[in-house]
């Protein structure tokens, strides 16, 4: 063969095609990706390399103003197995001996540490046998995680049994002011209330280790690793008061349950800076188990009366429900409720003065159409301060025409009725003209305006309304509300304090105080009296509205007021969504309650009670400490006083008595004095008290060897009665024992 | 006459039982270059995968050890060839190789199908990869034909049979010439051998097998025109392997997977990205040895058809095109064995020899830098696996043994 042969000549054509065209294809390429464009691909191996694994930061802790602990988080960890390195009990091949499997430490370990079930977990693994994970439970708290540490050490099972730490948020009060705190999701973030409006204070700056890792998620030799450090979310302080929440909480799921009410709302707010002291909405729920139905009432009212949709999942409806803030978000019709800031607008615009006089026939004509006032006789010739006090329609429809629609609204939007309070608090609702209330720009007829003079046709939210009211209380000045006190870090120290701000200067501090004084009377003499409270001197106005979702006869009970009149302390609005039976007016079943709200509340924060002369000549003595006196001198003397007493023992002289020293009883009230310590406690039973007037009921209390103490509307008039009392019929008290009767006007407090 | 006494006589027209002459030094030298990077960095891709992998017991130098022992068999198989005269291979080695390849061929068919990709049989201690096999038989085979074929291959003389003188009549030259029967014999037993590969779902071990073979008959001196009707059949098969869905569906995913440089499954896409994420990073000068990121289980199996990314990441882009120009060097000094080789059997394997190791080389490199599709060939004396190694010595070795009888000047 000869370098010229044919197939020496095609061996050099095949060279030059691999060498030249292969191989130099092969380095341009090669040239081209290591050299020319590397970037590109180089970042993204780089990327894939650095593993960002990201540390949670402590999500901050809500306190009430007195630093309890409302919700806080904790760690929590989810426990795994892997199951492919679970092992079956097994014959070694070559020796015959058997290697024992790692299935039965891993299911006792777990079923025993964990209270789960053995049988089901063992099923689990093995269904999942060539799986590298299982999780077996969620949410395992600090001891139990212990426990399985210290198990998984003693048994060698690192790496079968491993856990993951994540938080959980707790909520040690539960149910309490539930609706305004929220709840947090799986994944870490609020879903609702202020966990949800102040999410990202609370969440902080979650920390991140940057380290460079193999594709199994190993470090990489010799790699370096970055590390930033979480940053505690804020701790918020609320303006919101354990105990007052307490009081309001319990009165509303009392109220709840007399009424057999839809829903029932309530707020309790700082007259004069807007804080708000208390939230609640009855039904409500317990944040650490927020998709439980607290309240199965909830589901059948839905099923009941809900929309088609909710009529078809009333759980869920329920459940949305029972979340919402409906204190700030939902809208209804205040009813007479708004006479308060028609006057207010009234007065200080001169369109009435405080002697403006009228004659109210029970009718009124007005636009062609015919009002009638709940009493149809009429109220006869009225001032301003008894339009409120009688709650009279027909007075307001002339007061209401008499403005006209510019004014009118000039102290609706001025009221705050057009906008949002700006509370920092999930729910703030926007009201949209036109929607929620007449706008002249949209349309504001005649009509409109009569309805509205009296509450009916606007709506507002039971936020909006305590806001105005508490501006009348305040001197005339509208504050925004508020729910967070302040914020501090994670050693304590505050970051931000929430300042009261006034919003504006809605009327006249003189037209607040007379308005206010109006409102004093209508619960000293008016449609309020049950909210009565001796020495604290309420102001507030009652209203009772037509529901606007319903067209059947659904009401919405009302009342707003804030004590004292004069320098009010706080302000509480009671509403009563959709009671039933025939109870349904804010005079009869929202004023006592909030009356009780006050007495209770006032007391708490120290208010001084001031009483008139009335109030002082219907209060009752205190009883004096006669432990240790002779028998003979001490029945007399109180005797003398005007008290009944029973003396039980054959001693000379007292051992005990009761009730003990220093309780308020009625002058001539029961008390038993023993003389022995041997002779055992006198028991009588608790008469039922409901139904009887105030003279009845202290005069069958007497009867029994009780001590009575009434509570809300005392005044003896005809039409007041007692409709619960804290002992039950029947119920053994001891001789002498001081129980609670509350009564309620039902007859004169009509709005 | 005795077997023994046809067995001398044999050997004897062969020219004798030991090769003389002096073996070439550069090819030798530049294949020791080859082996000896190779294996240091299989080792250096592989130890990470095959710590962390209990499949091969932890062991990082698990695929090293392997391919040593690969490299000492092969190596001596390799001394043995180079010693003795390869004209007496010329009948027994085709017939043997094209025996067992087609045996193991047809095996490997029967077997259990692993992921439409299994393309070896175990003997028990070894695993053996038939198209590895076959590539060589393919060489020895076609050679064997050609050369003792050649004067029919280019003769002109028409076709001795009734039907061919009929035909032939109809032109001017005959068409119907003796080279045909010659031609035919080769062109079944190519389809033979590509159909049996591609029957085991071994696409690439077909495309090598094919592209030798034509190597071959272009070398044997077959008429150009010939290689038109091929050029035509090649076109038709890119044609519809790019536009229709006959492959599997694993091999038309690869062809996927390259044109839409997006593709999303892991499987799909995974591999080639981390190859040129490898070769990104190791850029002009590398990483230097042993300091790969990407084989930190990045790369899947580093020890097949990717370990050149690796390489490049290590050693960088100039030592690795030095690489190239190495792989280079060697197909130039086979085929100039080849050329110089004084007969046309000796001169046919050595180019053979050539073209296989080169087209290997060339698609490896092609694929590692996403030039095109995935196509699952692996780079000689760098890729694991023991038959490559064994069979890339053997071939390595008959070029040598060639070498010995070559007439280069010997300038270099």
């Amino acid at each position: 063969m000869t370098s010229r042969s044919l197939t020496a000549r095609r061996g050099v054509i095949v060279l030059f095609l691999i060498v030249v065209i292969g191989m130099g294809v092969s380095m341009a390429r090669l040239l081209y990706m290591s050299v020319i464009d590397k970037r590109n691909y180089r970042e993204k191996a780089e990327n894939q390399q650095l593993s960002v694994d990201s540390t949670a930061a402590n999500r901050g802790k809500i306190y009430d103003s007195n630093m309890n602990v409302l919700a806080q988080s904790a760690s929590v960890w989810k426990v795994c197995v892997d199951p492919s390195r679970v092992t079956d009990d097994s014959v070694e091949k070559d020796s015959g001996k058997l290697v024992q499997g790692n299935k039965n430490l891993v299911v006792n370990g777990l079923s025993t540490i964990l209270g789960i079930d053995a049988a089901e977990t063992k099923a689990s693994i093995e269904s999942r046998a060539d799986k590298k994970y299982l999780k077996i439970k969620d949410g395992v708290e600090v001891n139990e995680r212990n426990k399985l540490l210290e198990y998984i050490e003693e048994n060698n099972l690192s790496g079968v049994i491993f856990m993951e730490e994540s938080t959980k948020r707790y909520y040690p009060n539960s149910e309490l002011a539930s609706t305004l705190i929220g709840f947090i999701g799986s994944d870490g973030n609020g879903l609702s209330g202020v966990e949800y409006y102040y999410d990202e204070v609370l969440t902080g700056t979650r920390g991140r280790i940057i380290t460079a890792k193999d594709a199994k998620n190993n470090k990489l030799p010799n790699a370096s690793t970055q590390t930033v450090s979480s940053v505690s979310g804020n701790n918020l302080v609320l303006a919101l008061d354990q105990q007052i929440q307490t009081i309001l909480q319990d009165a509303l799921k009392t109220a709840y349950e007399e009424t057999n009410a839809g829903n029932v709302y309530g707020i309790v707010m700082e007259t004069k800076t807007g804080a708000v002291l208390a939230v609640a909405n009855i039904p409500d729920f317990d944040p650490n188990s927020y998709k439980e139905v607290l309240y199965p009432s909830l589901v059948e009212y839905f099923k009941k009366y809900g929309k088609e949709s909710e009529k078809a999942n009333p759980v869920q409806a329920a459940q949305n429900t029972q979340w919402q803030n409906k204190s700030f978000s939902s809208l209804y019709f205040p009813g007479s409720v708004y006479k308060v800031f028609l006057v207010a607008g009234a007065l200080e615009e001169g369109v009435i003065t405080p002697e403006t006089s009228y004659n109210c026939t029970g009718t009124i004509q007005a636009a062609g159409r015919t009002v009638k006032d709940y009493y149809t006789t009429g109220h006869g010739v009225e001032t301003p301060e008894t339009l409120l006090v009688n709650s009279c329609n027909c007075f307001s429809v002339f007061v209401g025409m008499k403005m006209g629609v510019d004014l009118y609204y000039k102290y609706f939007d001025a009221f705050g009725f057009t906008e949002k309070t700006g509370v920092d608090s999930q729910g703030d609702l926007n009201p949209k003209a036109g929607i929620a209330y007449h706008d002249p720009a949209i349309s504001f007829s005649t009509s409109d305006l009569i309805s509205s003079s009296f509450g009916q046709s606007i709506s507002v939210t039971p936020l909006q309304i305590i806001t105005a009211v508490s501006a009348i209380g305040n001197g005339g000045k509208l504050m925004r509300p508020y729910v967070v006190q302040k914020q501090t870090d994670e050693n304590g120290n505050t970051v931000v304090e929430t300042q009261p701000e006034v919003r504006r200067q809605v009327v006249s501090a003189e037209t607040a105080a007379k308005v206010a004084s109006y409102m004093s009377k209508v619960v000293k003499n008016g449609t309020g009296k049950n909210a009565y409270v001796p020495g604290y001197r309420v102001a507030g106005k009652t209203g009772t509205s037509e529901k606007t979702d319903r067209t059947d006869d659904a009401y919405i009970a009302s009342f707003a007021g804030f004590a004292p009149y004069d320098d009010p302390d706080i302000s509480v609005v009671v509403i009563i969504d959709d009671p039933q039976g025939d109870n349904y007016s804010g005079g009869i079943i929202a004023a006592p309650v909030a009356g009780e709200i006050f007495e209770k509340v006032l007391k708490y924060r120290g208010v001084t009670p001031v009483y008139d002369d009335d109030e002082i000549s219907a209060m009752t003595g205190e009883t004096p400490n006669v432990v240790g006196s002779a028998i003979a001198g001490v029945e007399k003397t109180l005797k003398d006083s005007g008290y009944t007493v029973r003396v039980i023992g054959s001693g000379s002289s007292v051992v005990s008595q009761m009730p003990e020293s220093g309780k308020s009883i009625p002058a001539n009230g029961v008390i038993a004095l023993y003389t022995d310590s041997e002779t055992p406690a006198e028991k009588v039973k608790v008469p039922d008290f409901t139904g009887l007037s105030v003279s009845e009921v202290r005069r069958v209390a007497e009867v029994n060897g009780l001590n009575v103490k009434i509570s809300g509307s005392s005044d003896g008039s005809s039409g007041v009665t007692a409709y619960k009392q804290d002992k039950e019929k029947d119920t053994e008290v001891e001789l002498g024992s001081i129980i609670t009767v509350y009564c309620r006007n039902t007859s004169d407090v009509h709005d | 006459m005795s077997l023994i006494a046809r067995a001398k006589k044999y050997i004897n027209d062969k020219g004798g039982l030991w090769s003389k002459g002096g073996v070439d030094p550069l090819l030798v030298g530049l294949l020791a270059i080859i082996i000896v990077v190779g294996v240091v960095m299989l080792y250096s891709a592989t130890y990470v995968y095959a710590s962390s992998s209990e499949e091969y017991g932890n062991d990082p130098a698990y695929f090293f050890k392997r391919q040593i022992s690969g490299i000492v068999f092969g190596g001596l198989c390799m001394l043995v060839i180079i010693m003795t005269n390869y004209k007496i291979y010329e009948d027994v080695a085709a017939v043997v190789g094209t025996f067992a390849s087609f045996v193991f061929l047809v095996w490997a068919l029967f077997l259990e199908k692993h992921n439409g990709t299994q393309r070896h049989i175990s003997l028990g201690f070894i695993q053996i990869q038939p198209s590895d096999i076959a590539k060589f038989a393919v060489i020895l085979t076609l050679a064997l034909i050609l050369d003792k074929g050649h004067k029919y291959v280019v003769s002109k003389k028409p076709l001795q049979s009734r039907f061919a003188t009929t035909v032939n009549r109809c032109f001017k030259h005959p068409v119907l010439n003796q080279s045909l029967p010659v031609i035919m014999l080769c062109g079944a037993l190519i389809i033979a051998y590509a159909g049996l590969v591609v029957a085991g779902s071994h696409l690439s071990g077909m495309i090598l097998i094919s592209t030798i073979s034509v190597a071959m008959l272009y070398f044997g001196e077959i008429r150009g025109k010939w290689f038109a009707f091929g050029l035509v059949a090649v076109i038709i098969g890119v044609i519809v392997v790019l536009n229709t869905d006959v492959l599997k569906g694993y091999m038309q995913n690869r062809i996927v997977a390259w044109r839409n440089k997006d593709f999303e499954p892991l499987d799909g896409r995974w591999q080639i990205n981390q190859s040129l994420y490898a070769i990104a990073s190791g850029g002009l000068l590398g990483k230097g040895f042993g300091n790969s990121t990407l084989k930190h289980n990045y790369v899947p199996e580093p020890q097949n058809d990717m370990i050149f990314a690796i390489v490049v990441e290590e050693l960088g882009f100039i030592l690795s095109s030095l690489l190239i120009l190495v792989f280079a060097l060697i197909v130039w000094r086979c085929i100039v064995i080849g050329i110089n080789c004084p007969d046309r059997y000796g001169a046919m394997v050595a180019m053979g020899v050539a073209v296989q190791f080169g087209i290997q080389t060339v698609l490896n490199i092609w694929v590692v830098t996403d030039f095109i599709p995935n196509t699952g060939i692996g780079l000689p004396f760098f890729s694991y696996g023991r038959t490559a190694m064994v069979m890339n010595m053997i071939e390595m070795g008959f070029v040598l043994s060639i070498s010995r009888n070559s007439r280069i000047k010997k300038r270099i």
